[in-house]
């Protein structure tokens, strides 16, 4: 075994990797960048080496440097992680070279793999199925009859020429192939003067399946069972499991075994992924294989038990395999969440900044790879991936509910997270009841689809805010009692508390009995009784732990001014929360209006154009900074005050501006 | 039917009360509803303590003239008495705009100077909640004479109880001088109004068409001009937001501040605060990330916060007592002292030291703004009221460096040398007259002219500069500076230091009143 090894990565991955060197007794070498110098990565590794300024391609991606650093440090090896160099062959290529070893399959591989035709063939020659079809151009209708009986139909016509899309057409049934292809062909005749059209398969609700396997240098390949990865954005994963509920016993063998013969007759050696993907008959087909250590890998190693980066390096430093198929047993459901820091209100836009408090998460059954702390910046160069929370559980329910509490917990501020987006998620029917596909997102959270959201859910928050909101009111009166004059009847305080709350469009009427001094209280919100245990309150604390009918749940809460956010189980809702006198005449408050529509980007100071962070055409929204501004020596960034579309950019970089010119205008 | 003695005037009282309680009639208080107004009554009561409101003078009523259309109406278009904001007595008076348009008149006046006559004292704050067409024409001089009583209570109580003004509807001509006077003004934003002369005059004199909103709006006001302190989007919640300041303050300048513990502990470390100043020196960053963490609870009442956005004041809590809190913002024209800075920190400054609440100094300031607007706008005299404010205080001040500390700005905000107790900086302070190339800039002027590269010249000497006096150190050296601090103990050092302060007392020298440059 290795005695050191290099990190060529950071963040979540890096920490991962150190993890287990740490526990194996294998020194470590992290690199970093100018702007990771205070990382957490650093920190937990045991040297580090400073590669370059922030952009990757002066640091994390420059070969020379990494392999160099590790050299000088007296590295045997170098893990990629995933991203960066993982899957670059060249790079595999310089480290063997340099006598070191590379953490991953040989460079040959990578780069017949990497190739999406040397890959296809590969997965032909080794007996693994590829989405029918017929990969040459044709125009008549009579050749591509022919072919779609081959394939079978639901086929796909696609145009050689354009994209987005256009030309596109879905085909049932062999009667309506002559018609399809005759739009088809009038279309992209006119977009492109060209009619040529490949035809495949069409599959219908896709599920992206994939399978792990581990493969020594001796030519021993095991498969690691199926993880189910079809809560996709734009292709990026948001949610995987393993095992899924698509797989039975026999589709995981005979899956299992074509993802090893791949590997076998590619030569593989290391971890790598094989992605299918699975239609609703059953049948699979390959798309592609990863040759590094996956993302979501953890949901593996909790259902093996195994440790993938454990047996990376031990095949890496070519041991043979220390298991075998046999010895892999998959044990209960494991459920992974990728937290990133992007807005899903804003589009999903990356969010950058200092996280500026951070509670991790610890539990039963739950795993937390996280590359962040307190303090830690989150800049533009890299990816937004900021941690990975991990569950485990008997069932996929125990483990999706492990996972949905777990995130009810956990805290990030500073950067606008998709926490309660992939939260949501978790609790979706259609993602309960596992009625998944890779259009899981596209069909069930579409921007205007307003979930109906279950009433003991919001009445669960209702109790929190108001919770809280009672028990500060509590807090002001006793502290200011001294202040109060000493003459006076005593108080005695009604033994019910009532109160309106109103959140969204709910109206609740929350009853509660109790006082400060016992932790048990009564509710009853619209009629229904609930008995709530609650702890001794501290008032900064961001996170309530409540105790209702019995279950403990967490939430996360602010104050807002007078109101109160609170998220819980992927729902966030500001509660208004009046008392029954002030309900009686918020009737006659005024509904407040939308904000009104701003037309122009106003500079609000003197200085110089620095740069201008958009284009015509960008949809923009509010808060996002749109121009960059020097003054007074500083840069600062202009956010628009609105959400909209730059209809057209005034400012130009290096342009002097003066208080109120118009930088952008917006489309109204 | 044979009276019983008492029952007759019993009969009366209650018919009587039950004429005034309805103010200008049901008509009108549907109208006042319909307008997204809630009646004068409704908001003295849910103002205070529920059942705690006493009334005064609901019988008292104004001269009649009816041939001028004056009517005697029971309790003259304002409602005024006391009750409580959870559990401390205040006085409050309600202008009533179902009653004559809630026009002030003799009556009218006399109730609210009675009610502000009682708060001096026995030493309760007062609010008022503004709602009035203005002076009561019909009762000529008498109306304007009446103004004048309000306004010298104001300036009489002024230092001696909180006085806080809500406008909840118009408030122009001579009206507006009270709500001037006292120490916050809040405003409903849409319903609420306030301007010297109105949209009509405007028109007749300059000729300029203009809307009420757009000449003297919540929003102007709170961004524009700096009258308003507190913006809020409707009645409720603008009461709400009164009860909620009024919480943080003593409710005269005899006692000390309300003790709220938020049981968040003194001790409390925040290691993000370690890497809240950006490597960069030109990167700006958020100010409020630091206020948030350090004050309990995250709790910060800001004051003025749509206002002359380059500094932040405000109220929140350290240890469970009531700080006033005075910011740079270097989010915004790089926390820059201008004229509106200024004023709006030294006035935010003596009210705190009025009322005995700390000063906390969080700074960050690269100077005063340059350039002929300011300096002809008089960013001179301006800027001493900020330098007169923070000198004559006698709270306790502590004053903590973040970054910047530049030239005169430096001496301003709070430093030793202008009788604050205790200097903190972060190692990240940069004291200096100016900034290192500014400094390089003019120490080698020839050099750098005679460099064969003057630009690379130049950074090289603005790096030995700031190396050299752009530290905390040099001032630490000194004793500017008690103490250079980790920035995730902010919070507890802060704590430490007010506990110590708690005793300060300060001999002031006789005077009538200082001389501060208005």
């Amino acid at each position: 075994m290795f005695k050191k090894i290099l990190i060529a990565n950071r963040g979540e991955i890096a920490i991962r990797v150190i993890r287990t060197c740490r526990r194996l007794g294998i020194g470590t070498v992290a690199v970093f960048s100018e702007i990771d110098a205070r990382s957490l990565h650093v920190r937990e590794a045991d040297e580090a080496v400073l590669l370059g300024p922030a952009p990757s391609s002066e640091s994390y991606l420059v070969k020379e440097k990494i392999v160099q650093a590790a050299l000088d440090h007296g590295c045997e090896a170098i893990h990629p992680g995933y991203g960066f160099l993982s899957e670059n062959a060249p790079f595999a290529h310089a480290v063997v070279q340099a006598g070191l070893a590379f953490i991953g399959p040989s460079a040959k591989v990578i780069a017949a793999l990497g190739d999406k035709i040397s890959a296809k063939d590969l997965a032909i020659r080794a007996g693994v199925p590829v989405v029918p079809g017929y990969h040459k151009p044709l125009t008549s209708l009579k050749q591509l009859e022919r072919v779609a009986d081959e394939v079978g139909y639901p086929v796909l016509l696609k145009p050689a020429a354009g994209g987005g899309g256009r030309g596109m057409r879905i085909v049932a049934a062999q009667d309506e192939l002559g018609p399809a292809l005759k739009s088809a062909q009038d279309e992209t005749r006119k977009g492109f003067g060209d009619d040529r059209m490949f035809l495949e398969r069409y599959i219908t609700t896709p599920r992206h399946i994939e399978i792990q396997i581990i493969a020594d240098q001796h030519g021993e390949v095991i498969s690691l069972g199926e993880r189910e990865c079809s809560i996709q954005r734009r292709y990026q994963k948001v949610i995987e499991e393993a095992p899924s509920l698509a797989v039975n016993r026999e589709l995981r063998r005979r899956m299992g075994a074509m993802a090893c013969a791949l590997a076998r007759e590619a030569g593989y050696a290391n971890a790598g992924t094989v992605e299918f993907i699975l239609d609703e008959r059953g049948d699979f087909f390959f798309m592609e294989m990863n040759t590094r250590l996956q993302v979501e890998h953890p949901v593996t190693e909790l259902v093996t038990s195994l440790d993938l980066v454990e047996l990376q390096l031990q095949v890496a430093a070519g041991e043979p395999l220390p298991i075998t198929q046999d010895d892999v047993v998959i044990k209960g459901w494991s459920m992974e969440a990728r937290i990133c820091a992007e807005d899903p209100s804003r589009n999903f836009l990356p969010s950058t900044g200092l996280i500026t408090r951070y509670a991790p998460l610890r539990g039963e059954h739950v795993r937390l790879d996280s590359g962040i702390e307190s303090g830690s910046l989150v800049s533009v160069y890299y990816d937004s991936l900021l941690s990975k929370v991990i569950s485990w559980g008997e069932t996929r329910e125990d483990a999706r509910r492990t996972l949905v509490h777990a995130l009810n917990r956990y805290r990030v501020e500073g950067v606008t997270t998709n926490l309660d987006f992939v939260n949501a998620i978790l609790n979706h029917p259609a993602f309960i009841d596992g009625r998944l596909s890779t259009g899981f997102i596209e069909e069930y959270f579409q921007k205007d689809a307003l979930l109906e959201q279950p009433r003991e859910r919001m009445e669960a928050m209702a109790i929190a805010a108001t919770m809280v909101y009672h028990n500060r009111q509590n807090l002001v009166r006793e502290s200011l009692k001294p202040m109060a004059a000493r003459v006076g009847p005593s108080h005695k305080p009604e033994p019910w508390h009532r109160y309106v709350v109103k959140g969204d469009e709910h109206v609740f009427e929350v009853q509660l009995l109790g006082s400060p001094a016992s932790p048990h209280w009564s509710f009853t919100v619209n009629g229904t009784d609930y008995d709530v245990i609650s702890p001794v309150f501290e008032f900064y604390r961001r996170r309530l732990k409540l105790k209702i009918n019995d279950q403990y749940q967490y939430f996360r809460l602010e104050y807002q001014g007078n109101f109160i956010w609170v998220a819980f189980s992927g729902f966030t809702c500001v509660f208004e929360i009046y008392t029954p006198r002030e309900w009686a005449l918020a009737r006659f408050m005024p509904r407040r209006e939308e904000g009104v529509q701003d037309k122009h980007l106003i500079s609000p100071l003197p200085g110089m154009v620095v740069d201008i962070l958009v284009k015509e055409g960008e949809r923009v929204f509010r808060g996002q900074d749109l121009v960059l501004i020097e003054s007074m020596k500083m840069e600062c960034g202009v956010s628009s005050p609105c959400d909209g579309t730059v209809e057209a950019v005034q400012a130009s970089p290096g342009k002097a501006v003066e208080t109120g010119d118009v930088l952008i205008t917006f489309k109204s | 039917m044979a009276q019983q003695p008492g029952q007759n005037n019993l009969a009366e009282l209650q018919a009587m009360k039950e004429t005034a309680l309805l103010g200008g009639g049901t008509k009108r208080i549907e109208a006042q509803h319909g307008k997204g107004k809630l009646t004068a009554r409704e908001r003295a009561e849910l103002l205070l303590d529920e059942g705690s409101f006493e009334e005064f003078d609901l019988l008292m009523t104004g001269r009649a003239d009816p041939d001028m259309g004056l009517q005697e109406v029971p309790g003259d278009g304002v409602i005024t008495g006391h009750g409580t904001i959870d559990g401390r007595e205040v006085f409050v008076f309600s202008q009533d705009f179902t009653v004559m348009g809630g026009a002030l008149g003799d009556a009218h006046s006399e109730k609210i100077c009675k009610v502000m006559d009682h708060a001096v004292r026995v030493g309760a704050p007062i609010i008022g909640l503004n709602d009035s067409g203005g002076a009561r024409i019909q009762e000529g001089v008498e109306s304007l004479a009446a103004y004048g009583e309000v306004f010298a209570r104001n300036v009489l109580a002024s230092g001696v109880v909180p006085q806080i003004s809500c406008i909840m509807g118009p408030c122009a001509g001579g009206a507006v001088y009270s709500p001037a006077m006292t120490d916050f003004t809040f405003m409903v934003e849409k319903t609420s109004n306030m301007f010297v002369t109105g949209p009509n005059v405007v028109k007749t004199v300059t000729h300029q068409d203009i809307t009420a909103e757009d000449l003297g709006g919540a929003r102007v006001h709170s961004s524009k001009s700096g009258v308003a302190h507190f913006m809020l989007p409707n009645d409720i919640l603008c009461l709400r937001e009164v009860r909620r300041l009024i919480n943080y303050l003593p409710s005269n300048n005899q006692q000390q501040t309300p003790i709220l513990d938020l049981r968040d502990p003194a001790e409390r470390v925040d290691p993000a605060l370690d890497y809240l100043v950006p490597d960069n020196p030109n990167q700006s960053y958020d100010m409020k990330i630091l206020i948030r963490s350090i004050l309990d609870g995250a709790e910060f009442l800001e004051v003025q916060p749509h206002f002359a956005q380059n500094i932040i004041v405000g109220f929140g809590r350290l240890g469970g007592q009531t700080i006033g809190l005075i910011a740079n913002q270097p989010a915004v024209l790089a926390g820059v002292l201008d004229i509106q800075a200024s004023e709006k920190a030294a006035r935010f400054v003596r009210f705190c030291d009025a009322f005995n609440i700390p000063l906390v100094c969080l700074e960050d300031v690269p100077g005063f703004m340059p350039g002929p607007v300011q300096e002809h706008g008089g960013i001179i005299r301006h800027g001493a009221k900020l330098l007169y404010a923070f000198v004559e205080a006698t709270v306790p001040r502590i004053t903590v460096i973040i970054r910047k500390a530049y030239g005169g700005a430096y001496v301003v905000m709070n430093s030793k040398h202008i009788r604050c107790d205790i200097n903190f900086a972060w190692p990240t302070a940069e004291i200096a007259v100016l900034g290192p190339k500014g400094a390089a800039e003019i120490i080698y002027r020839r050099e750098i002219k005679e460099a064969s590269d003057p630009a690379a010249y130049l950074s090289q000497k603005a790096e030995e500069y700031r190396r050299r006096y752009a530290n905390p150190f040099m001032a630490a050296k000194r004793g500017f500076i008690d103490d250079v601090i980790s920035p995730r103990d902010t919070r507890h050092r802060l704590i430490r230091s007010l506990q110590f302060l708690e005793g300060k007392q300060v001999e002031q020298p006789r005077r009538k009143h200082g001389n501060i440059p208005l």
